[in-house]
């Protein structure tokens, strides 16, 4: 029973940590206003360059822009934390650290889900793109997993912020990479072999793949093995974060790094 | 020719300390880097020179101004973290002439993420560069620098009272990419933006780099992005004269 | 002509508090200070942390306007001349911050010499005379984010004096150094005033003012409570005593009740390690011994003493006004 108060009580104080650091002069500019225009970026690059349809940038982009949200919400909940030096203590209170961590995480990825699914409407507006609406709630699904898939790996960043200062840094150079790797902009197929197998790995590709086959009317059913590899790799890297966590912190405990910023 | 003496040092010491600085220097080339890939990817497609060269250009510009639009706007706020704007305010000369040398810095820095993207399409890509007319790409550069440093000083005048002001730099980087024509030609854009597109100095920048290298007219296009980089430095002025009497009033200068 | 006038000087801030629903409040920083600096004086204003010192400095270096009142530096008026003021001020700030860290020492002098004015082909040797004077010869070509929080508050006075301003500003100048240190950067202020420079210091340390001002003013809560020389301050607590009771764990109520005696000019409470030090200053011929330890209500008493009055205690009593 504590440890799902604690799950729930970390949820809301990190909730409000969250909208407290995320001010709407910073919430609207950079989760509003930024997503809708690298959509229109790419999209008009697309154009610009022949190649693929408005849809394409929308749902990838959309997807991917979820990134920003989930890595920096999901660090900032450690860095801020260490930052207010509130880390140590919550490190040496007794409660159980799954709950701890993870209830952190919720607001996170319903906070990312929320970014893209806003990104794709306005993005699908703006730009005269047809979805289905039956489509909706299967898409709300995938945006879902794929919320959850990269605050992840923002657990794993989350636990880099115990040890490294700029993290904003490396969120930013994660950013790059899933710019590239996940099939957002460029196709799959059009990437040297190497970099497909990377993709294979990281969050979102499953997931944006998944959304252009529902986008073009595709059934949840046909996508749910995409769906299915988004979540395991999303849990992967839960558990990896998870780890590299605890791995720090004991570190840190024993040579009194906790502290350091 | 004081007032010079004074631009140049203050330009001199703060590139030098922003330069130094890797989340401002190093990382602020690295960063446009993902979307230059993005880029060349995407216009790979075709494999026409020109048109890669096209988007190697715009790329490089891209990064130009994300060197400015990222750090300017929080300029301001940079000194006060410092601990060094009331050293800054307090000193003898208008603090445009304190400013304006600051947010040139940063945009100089833009210099190293045009060449970093060029010589990256080059190595990567196997872009071959070509300069029609090669001292007024150099020339273009230069402008370009000047007038995106105005641009940075008329945000950080701007918005100098909002605690996030590095978050509406940001806000701007996107959509000058896009609006700016950098790797969009203007005439895909909906018209009405166009007038906007024409208003920014960065637009003209691009196209007077872009011309230098491809072929063109690209002095007009320099002499305009020079007029409106004045056009900002003027509006900036007049726009801090503002924002410091109100700063002294309210005791803002040294809060964090 | 005095150099420096403050005449009536007032600052109130606003702040406000909450996020959602705000509250403001009128905060009066400083409340109405007035004093005036002839040249080649060292002027000490002596007060608490929180008394006005920093406000009040700041608006004699145009750094924030008076929200009344008038101030001017050789003439020219802070809030209408700020420019004039400029030119012809030093000020030093201390502290960790205030300094350009990847540049070196060197480096920051110069873009600050610059920003003063400074004639080209002095900068050099000013900067060179300047490193000597506040003793970093050799250490000028590092990074300042190597710099020790001495070093740094000594780089401070070093770019204060970059331009040979006729007045100089310092606000705190020795806190946080070492006492050699300390030491050694009271002797260059000493020495700036022997040059013929009229130097305004704030500090709370009252040895500090005693050893080195002309004169004091002593400011406590916004406003000027106590002004003169040293020696007239010490004078205000000449005739009297006071007496100090070391009492572990203070009963509630015991200032106020001691405070009623006759002849008791003042009390105030100090902190030592694990007991709470009484300090009453009566009058010269009173003995309020018994009747302070009568209103102790029985709690446990370790030292008593009975002594002289110093000039610490001149300023104690001054600040600690209700």
């Amino acid at each position: 029973m504590t440890s799902l108060r604690i799950f729930a009580v970390g949820g809301l104080i990190s909730f409000r940590a969250l909208f407290h650091w995320l001010a709407p002069s910073i919430y609207i500019p950079s989760l509003v206003v930024a997503p809708l225009f690298q959509i229109l970026l790419f999209a008009y690059i697309g154009r610009s360059a022949g190649l693929a349809s408005d849809e394409f940038y929308v749902v990838g982009n959309a997807i991917q822009y979820a990134a920003i949200p989930c890595l920096f919400a999901m660090t900032n909940i450690v860095g801020g934390e260490k930052f207010q030096q509130t880390l140590g203590a919550i490190l040496v209170s007794p409660a159980p650290r799954l709950p701890l961590f993870f209830g952190r995480a919720v607001p996170v990825v319903v906070n990312g889900a929320f970014v893209a699914a806003f990104a794709l409407l306005a993005g699908t507006i703006v730009l005269g793109v047809d979805i289905p609406a039956s489509a909706i709630p299967s898409l709300a699904v995938v945006i879902l997993v794929a919320a959850f898939s990269c605050t992840g790996l923002g657990l794993i960043t989350a636990a880099l912020a115990l040890r490294v200062r700029e993290t904003a840094v490396l969120t930013n150079i994660l950013f790059g990479f899933l710019l590239i790797f996940t099939g957002a902009n460029i196709p799959l197929d059009d990437l040297p072999g190497w970099m497909q197998n990377v993709s294979d790995v990281l969050p979102f590709t499953h997931a944006i793949a998944a959304a252009r086959e529902l986008a073009d009317g595709a059934s949840l059913t046909s996508v749910l093995d995409l769906i299915g590899e988004e979540l395991l790799i999303g849990l992967v890297y839960a558990v990896l974060g998870y780890s590299l966590l605890r791995f720090f912190e004991i570190q840190g405990r024993r040579h009194a790094t906790l502290d350091r910023s | 020719m004081r007032t010079l003496r004074l631009l140049a040092v203050g330009w001199y010491y703060q590139f030098k300390a922003i330069a130094r600085s890797p989340f401002e220097g190093l990382f602020q080339v690295i960063y446009p880097l993902f979307f230059a890939t993005v880029a060349f990817l995407m216009f790979r497609a075709g494999t026409d020179q020109k048109t890669l060269l096209y988007a190697s250009l715009g790329a490089a510009v891209m990064g130009m101004w994300s060197a400015t639009s990222t750090t300017a706007a929080g300029a301001m706020q940079r000194e006060r973290w410092h601990g060094t704007l009331e050293a800054l305010v307090a000193s003898p000369p208008h603090f445009a002439l304190i400013l304006l040398p600051i947010t040139l810095a940063m945009s100089t820095v833009g210099v190293y993420c045009l060449v970093a993207t060029l010589l990256f399409g080059r190595f990567l890509f196997g872009i071959d560069l070509t300069f029609e007319h090669p001292l007024l790409f150099a020339l273009s550069i230069v402008g370009t620098v000047l007038s995106f440093g105005a641009l940075g000083f008329l945000f950080a005048v701007t918005f100098v009272r909002f605690r996030a002001a590095w978050a509406l730099g940001n806000l701007f980087e996107y959509p000058v990419w896009l609006i700016g024509g950098f790797l969009v030609p203007l005439v895909l854009l909906p018209e009405w933006v166009r007038p906007i597109s024409w208003a920014l100095a960065p637009t003209w920048g691009m196209n007077a780099i872009r011309e230098s290298s491809l072929g063109g007219t690209p002095l007009p296009d320099l002499v305009v992005c020079l007029a409106l980089g004045a056009v900002y430095l003027t509006i900036g002025i007049l726009v801090l004269e503002r924002v410091l009497a109100a700063a002294r009033r309210r005791a803002a200068l040294s809060l964090t | 002509m005095a150099v420096v006038e403050a005449i009536d000087l007032k600052r109130t801030y606003r702040t406000s508090t909450g996020t959602l629903r705000r509250k403001w409040k009128d905060v009066e920083a400083v409340r109405g200070v007035s004093f005036e600096i002839e040249k080649g004086e060292l002027f000490g204003l002596l007060g608490p942390n929180g008394a006005g010192k920093t406000t009040t400095i700041k608006m004699l270096i145009t750094l924030l306007i008076p929200t009344d009142g008038t101030a001017r530096v050789l003439g020219y008026d802070v809030v209408k001349d700020a420019r004039e003021v400029r030119k012809r001020i030093g000020y030093v700030f201390g502290g960790e911050r205030g300094v350009y860290e990847r540049l070196s020492g060197w480096d920051n002098l110069r873009y600050f010499a610059e920003l003063y004015g400074v004639p080209p082909h002095e900068q050099k040797k000013r900067i060179e005379s300047l490193l000597e004077l506040v003793g970093l010869k050799g250490r000028e070509q590092e990074r300042t984010e190597g710099y020790s929080r001495g070093m740094k508050q000594r780089l401070h006075v070093a770019r204060g004096l970059l331009h040979d301003p006729p007045v100089i500003f310092l606000d705190e100048p020795t806190i946080g150094l070492d006492p050699v240190g300390a030491r050694e950067l009271r002797a260059t202020i000493a020495s700036l005033v022997d040059a013929g420079k009229t130097v305004l210091l704030t500090t709370h340390y009252m040895f500090e003012a005693d050893a080195l001002c002309d004169r004091i003013a002593v400011i406590n809560k916004g406003e000027i409570v106590a002004h003169g020389t040293p020696s007239d301050l010490k004078h205000g607590v000449a005739e009297g005593a006071v007496v100090e009771v070391e009492v572990f764990g203070l009963p509630d109520g015991t200032v106020e009740r001691v405070r009623e005696l006759g002849g008791v000019r003042s009390v105030s409470v100090e902190e030592r390690e694990q007991a709470q030090v009484l300090i009453v200053q009566t009058g010269a011929d009173v003995e309020l011994t018994h009747s302070i330890l009568g209103r102790l209500n029985g709690a446990n008493v370790g030292r008593i003493s009975r002594r002289e009055p110093t000039l610490e205690d001149a300023y104690v009593a001054l600040v600690s006004e209700e």
